[in-house]
């Protein structure tokens, strides 16, 4: 080998921690599946409280699950991506399922699931744009996800659902408006720096 | 077949709702006023702005919704 082919040979990368998707944290997010088929019962049936109990328990362990990952050091772009898409199911689903039974107006939630899809569509895009799986983050839709969550829980506890539900669309509408601008127009930020191991 | 009385049900939406707005007003505020004399012509600075006025928007729409059910507002 020549002097120049050792010379040209590429440096090896710093080892990367390989985080199995197989964790405990995707663990407890993959359980809050678990919590929509006897949501669905206790709206089918009329019990309140028990639809008020299940999406509680969902939206527990939705919080459970970062901070598990943070016990086992599990985090990884699969988990984020996985989170993200989890909170889109479940509480989609469960607002369908609200509305279908009449606990909830439609047009909102029609509204509300339009603007989730949109901004679904939006960070498929700016996933090509960036170049990478990263689920994209935005603390104003943090927020708002919490007030989803929230949402459900007032249709179930029959607790001043006109009100909260027609609030919750500007802020949503807002809230997309400027992370469209954001993912769509502005510059994209550099990836973060050892944050995450690889989802294997 | 329920677990607690409607009564109890709606006091306990009115807490759980009451103060998880007020802690997060709270907090969003206080994370506000953290952003003061910061360069705002960071991207990353004006995300921040952002989700922490949506957070107290959302807090006081809470707030108000608390109160309004039990004829406050």
């Amino acid at each position: 080998m020549s002097a120049a082919a050792i010379t040209a040979a590429p440096t090896a990368a710093p080892a990367r921690r390989v985080v199995s998707p197989w964790n405990p944290a995707n663990a407890v997010t993959a359980s809050r599946f678990l919590t929509l088929p006897p949501f669905v019962w206790a709206c089918a049936h009329g019990y309140h409280q028990y639809a008020t109990l299940f999406i509680i328990i969902c939206g527990l362990l939705d919080k459970v699950d970062g901070l598990v990952a943070r016990i086992f050091d599990c985090r990884s772009q699969f988990g984020e991506l996985f989170d993200a898409i989890t909170d889109g199911i479940c509480y989609g689903f469960c607002l369908v399922v609200v509305a279908y039974f009449g606990w909830a107006p439609a047009i909102p939630v029609a509204l509300t699931l339009l603007l989730g899809l949109g901004n679904s569509g939006l960070r498929a895009i700016y996933m090509r744009r960036a170049g990478r799986p990263v689920n994209y983050k935005s603390y104003a839709m943090e927020r708002v996800v919490a007030y989803t969550a929230y949402l459900i829980g007032f249709a179930t506890g029959n607790y001043l659902v006109t009100f909260f539900f027609w609030g919750f669309v500007p802020v949503m509408v807002v809230t997309i408006l400027y992370d469209a601008k954001r993912m769509l127009i502005d510059a994209v930020p550099p990836a973060p720096v050892g944050g995450y191991g690889s989802a294997a | 077949m329920e677990l607690v009385s409607v009564e109890a049900l709606s006091w306990i939406v009115t807490a759980m709702t009451g103060i998880f707005a007020g802690a997060w007003l709270v907090y969003d505020v206080r994370n506000l006023t953290t952003l003061r004399g910061k360069d705002f012509s960071d991207p990353l600075i004006r995300d921040r702005c952002f989700g922490y006025l949506m957070g107290i928007t959302i807090a006081v729409i809470g707030l108000v919704g608390v109160l309004r059910f039990h004829g406050i507002l």
